[in-house]
């Protein structure tokens, strides 16, 4: 049943122009650094519609599930405006992912099954976790853990997450259970800040290429947006290293932004940097920090990747390590245990920030982004446990990451496919530029879809909002045997290529979105 | 400097005189806030706090005009220099939130001060609706304020967004004092003076076969696939665990389709997920009141949907056969008052067992509600997370799951969750069952949000399978707990004549104590609570459970039988004051009357007037009996 469109600020963003205006001008990949697209959160998926007004009309019918326009040519009964815009989010979110899974590689059971190098997470270190959590320290059951909670955790925790951070990110001084705050994971913690330092339709500037998902993340309840600021793997002028963030870039991004209208609140920054490896030095950081400052914005230090810096040299900083912040009070770290201690199904995520205000807010939000005490009182005892992460676990986890990244960077190299990766991270950000006919997003889907079909699962660059086609994320963390078949198909299909063009595209085939977390 | 605020001054003039003289003006948000006004209002009147916040700002004022004054000859030497800026920052922050402070008690002063009301403590009492206008007016004039003082554009901004300002604000009202009964917690032996609990609505009486169950060897599985992301709906495994659990409970004429299952961290997540995807920005449900508030906060927090309350009566009558009867004719009057408004209403929220009423709606009720939504196409939410809490076995629940054919499936939607029923709250777990996949697909999204960690997936997979423990074990014992615990307290109610309800469900009886109230108005009802609350007993008033009528209080009787002994120890001694103040008041009343009356004759006046009211006093005692 027809139903008017309430005068909301999502009937003010109806789907059509959403879809079309914006993206015709910013998907054109530009040659100007720093250029800005001020980004709703569909524009991240609206290549779809590109897509379909590009495909022919009898092959229209195989796409069905990630089509916008028709999601949005009928009104759904059932669901709210934005409710369709949500399950829009999360058919052509997860399809990808789901077809993924309808297919998934077991080595006995599935052995042509799909090879998942494409989803960001560890799963090198299983043996040592699943020991760890089944010690006898972890099985204690306390009433009180049964029972409400303080929404901010449980303060043992809390105490136990500050203590964590202070050392391993050293800080200068003790940092404070009482800046902490516990909650299931980072997505909800994007979701709680956009929702508190922003109103509706405020952004964040964000570098691009970003781990896409964050989109999805500060849209879903704050309805904020992320404004790109692209980076692009030409070194030119002062830089010395591809795809390298300025301030100079920082400062266009945020203008353009204003020209266009758009209030921004804060920066997004990755570091490690999800997908190219990045790392900030401490000097960057601060530079990026003081531009922060002086136009008065937030900046969320996104530190996920924070212990997964296998390579010795890099000697990353964390922010919190820094004598001094420019503006603590609009600083705010976010560290979680899903990527660390590879374990993104625990739903842990952790907030430090030194103002209250901030906190409480976030703190308030929490009731729907808690997590069990059972699962405190664990990760409490897993943080604590320095020796066994010293000596066991963090010297493991390294040497495991450093032997499949070798292999894979080696691999590549005989490919001689050109790659950035820096040491740290589960991914390496490859550029396959060369085996696209066109420098198109088509052509990268298509090249994308050519390594479905041969059964290996990766991310591509438009998921991560990179404005050059051609890069790929290829995630490495995966066991040997899995890492070799996936090697193997990838090599198929880049030398195979010619012939593999030629078929024309499954049916069966998804869309891809989800496995970029 | 932060130690002097620690202290809890109750000198607001002292404290903040000293926050003035801070470097770091970004220390100012976390002062005072709680600590001085919350230990001046326990001492004063909220005319006094107030009275005390004047007399602070005005002081703060001239200081600011001081500085302000010295800056301007300064910056006209030192143009440049930054740092003169802090201390003006520092008292401009300072002037915000003292303004902030006082909107906040003339808001809630005129119906007996927010401070005197501190819901917080009970899980279920969160969303005072008032509170929201007034985070509204107050951030609104937190707003202006900082426009006035923000003569140069300098970096003044308040932190957060107004939304942000108003949820912490919504914080600070409600979380304060719950903090505070957490750190002071009634035990047994070590605490026996602090506060007990029976706002919160939780399942205390099972935790040792709760503990002895989940510290069983099958819990402390752990596998790869519980550590990785899996779908966002829910593991497969729970979602279909889910599914079985309530086709046997609920009754279901055909077996639930796991597909249909969505899995979330908890009741309020799947119901602020839910607001979300069926309304946009500013529309409503429907929801008979009294009830519970948390949906009013789920409703507003993230969602920003509005709740319409269908107001219902304790009176019975013609059209009213039982207290709080939810009709028909009432859902219709109340949607049509909603429209006339310009509402857009797209729902119905049903709680069923009721909470705080502890009514369960027969199905011939249910039916006909439902029907009523569908003519209206409306979605209806039912909220049955006291299914399993049904302890009296006279009385026949039925799940609207357990109905034939309903009347339109696809816009119901039933949520359950194990916090009451297992009593298990810091489980976090929630679950929407729907048989419309759309509004399914639509909620996946939100297990990025509202996501359950793996392992605990698995536990309550166990949970729920182990049908033996919970039909044999679990259930039986549970209900007869809650069955002797209600017939205590039911006992007692009695015996002291103060009404209640309650049917043999739910963990709470809801009661009545307008007969203490004089005048009988909110204003009484939140002092009366915050009586209670002197005396360390926390209850749930019914002004947050948005209740029309004032004076009806929740009381959770789902305790030990020892701590319920205490507390009601402690009930029975505030009502005695409460009734040693009305006669005092009376009394005064009466005296002042005789005073305008009598000539002048000072010591004798005081003298017989203090034999008065002992003997006043004495009367009121042995007229309760105590």
């Amino acid at each position: 049943m027809p139903r008017p469109r309430p005068s909301s600020p999502y009937s003010a963003r109806s789907p059509s122009p959403m879809f079309t205006l914006p993206q015709k001008e910013s998907r054109k990949p530009t040659t100007c650094p720093g250029s800005v697209s001020t980004r709703g959160l569909h524009s991240i998926y609206g290549d779809g519609l590109e897509r379909e007004a590009a495909r022919k009309p009898d092959q229209k019918l195989l796409y069905g599930v990630g089509d916008p326009t028709a999601m949005f040519s009928s009104d759904s009964p059932h669901l709210s405006s934005r409710g369709s815009i949500i399950k829009w989010f999360w058919d052509s979110a997860e399809e990808g992912y789901r077809t993924y899974h309808m297919d998934e590689y077991d080595e006995d059971k599935n052995p042509g099954g799909i090879i998942n190098l494409g989803t960001s997470e560890n799963k090198l270190c299983f043996d040592l976790l699943s020991r760890r959590l089944s010690h006898s320290d972890m099985l204690r059951v306390e009433p009180s853990l049964l029972q409400y909670p303080d929404w901010r955790g449980h303060l043992f925790l809390r105490e136990e997450v500050a203590s964590f951070l202070s050392f391993y990110c050293k800080s200068p001084a003790p940092l404070k259970p009482e800046n902490v705050v516990v909650l299931n994971g980072c997505a909800s913690l994007f979701s709680a800040l956009a929702t508190v330092l922003c109103e509706v339709g405020e952004a964040f500037l964000i570098p691009a290429p970003y781990y896409g998902a964050i989109t999805q993340h500060v849209y879903l309840y704050g309805n904020v947006r992320l404004v790109c600021v692209y980076l692009d793997s030409e070194v030119t002028g002062l830089e010395t290293h591809p795809f390298q963030l300025t301030v100079d870039k920082l400062e266009m991004a945020l203008q353009g932004a204003i020209s266009e209208g758009v209030k921004v609140k804060g920066l997004i920054l990755i570091n490690p940097q999800n997908p190219l490896g990045d790392i900030y030095s401490p000097g960057e950081l601060r530079e990026y920090l003081e531009f922060a400052k002086r136009h008065a914005l937030h900046v969320m230090v996104d530190e996920v990747y924070m212990l997964s810096v296998f390579e010795e040299s890099v000697g990353y900083r964390s922010v919190l390590s820094l004598e001094g912040l420019p503006d603590p009070q609009k600083t705010h770290v976010m560290w979680a245990t899903s990527k660390d201690f590879g374990m993104s199904g625990l739903r842990f995520g952790t907030l430090y920030t030194e103002n209250q205000d901030v906190a409480t807010a976030v703190a308030s939000l929490c009731r729907y982004h808690g997590l069990s005490g059972f699962v405190q009182y664990q990760m409490a005892q897993l943080l604590r446990d320095r020796d066994w992460i010293n000596q066991v676990y963090l010297p493991e986890n390294h040497a495991r990451l450093k032997a499949a990244h070798t292999y894979v960077s080696e691999e590549l190299r005989a490919l001689g496919v050109p790659f950035l990766s820096h040491g740290a991270g589960f991914f390496i950000w490859v550029d396959l530029r060369k085996f696209l006919p066109e420098a198109t997003f088509e052509e990268e889907r298509l090249l994308w879809r050519r390594f479905l079909e041969n059964k290996v699962l990766l991310s591509f660059g438009k998921a991560f909002e990179c404005k050059e086609p051609g890069w790929f994320r290829l995630v490495f963390s995966d066991k040997a045997h899995r890492l070799r078949l996936g090697m193997q198909r990838i090599r198929q299909v880049l030398e195979g290529k010619s012939q593999v063009a030629e078929d024309p595209p499954s049916c069966q085939t998804q869309e891809p979105r989800g496995p970029h977390r | 400097m932060s130690e002097n605020m620690d202290r809890g001054s109750s000198q607001p003039d002292e404290a903040h005189m000293s926050i003035q003289s801070r470097s770091n003006p970004s220390d100012i948000p976390h002062m005072s806030d709680g600590q001085v006004w919350d230990q001046a209002s326990r001492n004063h009147s909220i005319h006094t706090c107030l009275m005390e916040m004047v007399l602070s700002l005005q002081q703060a004022v001239a200081d600011h005009i001081t500085q302000l004054a010295t800056r301007h000859q300064q910056q006209d030497l030192v143009p440049e220099e930054q740092g003169h800026n802090q201390p003006i920052w520092g008292q401009e922050a300072l002037l915000g939130r003292l303004m902030f402070q006082m909107v906040n008690h003339l808001q809630f002063g005129a119906t007996g001060g927010q401070k005197f009301q501190p819901p917080c403590p009970s899980e279920d009492s969160k969303g005072d609706v008032r509170s929201r206008e007034q985070a509204q007016v107050s951030k609104q004039i937190y707003k202006i304020f900082y426009q006035l003082t923000n003569f140069e554009d300098t970096s003044i901004n308040y932190v957060l967004s107004n939304r942000g300002v108003e949820t912490s604000a919504l914080y600070h009202g409600s979380f304060q004092d719950y903090n505070t009964y957490q750190g002071n917690k009634y035990h047994e032996d070590k605490n026996t003076s602090g506060f007990i609990n029976l706002g919160t609505s939780e399942n205390k009486l099972c935790t040792d076969l709760l503990t002895e169950r989940l510290s069983r060897s099958d819990m402390n599985y752990i596998d790869d696939d519980l550590l990785q992301y899996s779908d966002w709906r829910g593991q497969p495994f729970l979602r279909e665990e889910v599914a079985q659990f309530l086709t046997y409970y609920c009754k279901a004429p055909a077996p639930l389709d796991p597909e249909n299952v969505v899995v979330l961290n908890g009741c309020s997540s799947v119901f602020s997920a839910l607001a979300t995807v069926l309304c946009d920005p500013g529309e409503a449900f429907l929801v008979p009141t009294p009830t519970y508030s948390d949906f009013v906060f789920s409703a507003h927090l993230y969602a920003k949907v509005d709740l319409v309350p269908v107001d219902l009566e304790s009176q019975v009558s013609d059209a009213n056969t039982h207290p709080f009867q939810l009709t028909v004719d009432k859902l219709e009057q109340a949607l049509l008052n909603a429209k006339l408004e310009g509402k857009k209403v797209r729902g119905l929220v049903l709680i069923n067992p009721q909470n705080p009423l502890g009514h369960i709606y027969s199905q011939d009720s249910l039916m006909e509600y439902l029907e009523f939504a569908k003519k209206h196409s409306l979605h209806v939410i039912i909220d049955e997370i006291y299914m399993l809490s049904v302890f009296d076995e006279s009385i026949t629940f039925r799940s609207v799951l357990s109905m034939e054919s309903l009347p339109d499936p696809n816009k119901t939607h039933m949520i359950w969750g194990t916090s009451k029923d297992f009593g298990i709250s810091g489980f976090r777990f929630g679950t929407l069952y729907t048989h419309n996949k759309e509004v399914a697909l639509a909620m996946s999204s939100f297990g990025y949000l509202h996501g359950i960690s793996g392992i605990t997936q698995y536990k309550l997979h166990r949970l729920l399978q182990d049908r033996e423990w919970i039909d044999n074990v679990y259930l039986p014992t549970n209900h007869s707990r809650l069955q002797e615990a209600h017939r205590f307290i039911t006992n007692e109610l009695k015996s002291s004549k103060i009404p209640f309800l309650s049917h043999g469900s739910g963990l709470y009886v809801w009661i009545s104590l307008r007969k203490y109230l004089d005048p009988c108005t909110f204003e009484e009802e939140l002092l009366l609570h915050r009586r209670f609350l002197d005396k360390k007993l926390i209850l749930s008033c019914g002004k947050t459970f948005m209740c029309k009528e004032p004076g009806w209080f929740r009381l959770v009787f789902a305790a030990t039988p020892l701590l319920l002994k205490h507390a009601m120890q402690r009930f029975y001694t505030v009502l005695v004051e409460q009734e040693q103040d009305w006669v005092v008041k009376q009394l005064e009343d009466a005296i002042n009357q005789e005073v305008e009356d009598l000539p002048a004759s000072d010591a004798s006046q005081s003298y017989s007037r203090e034999v008065i009211l002992t003997s006043g006093l004495e009367g009121c005692c042995s007229d309760l009996g105590l």
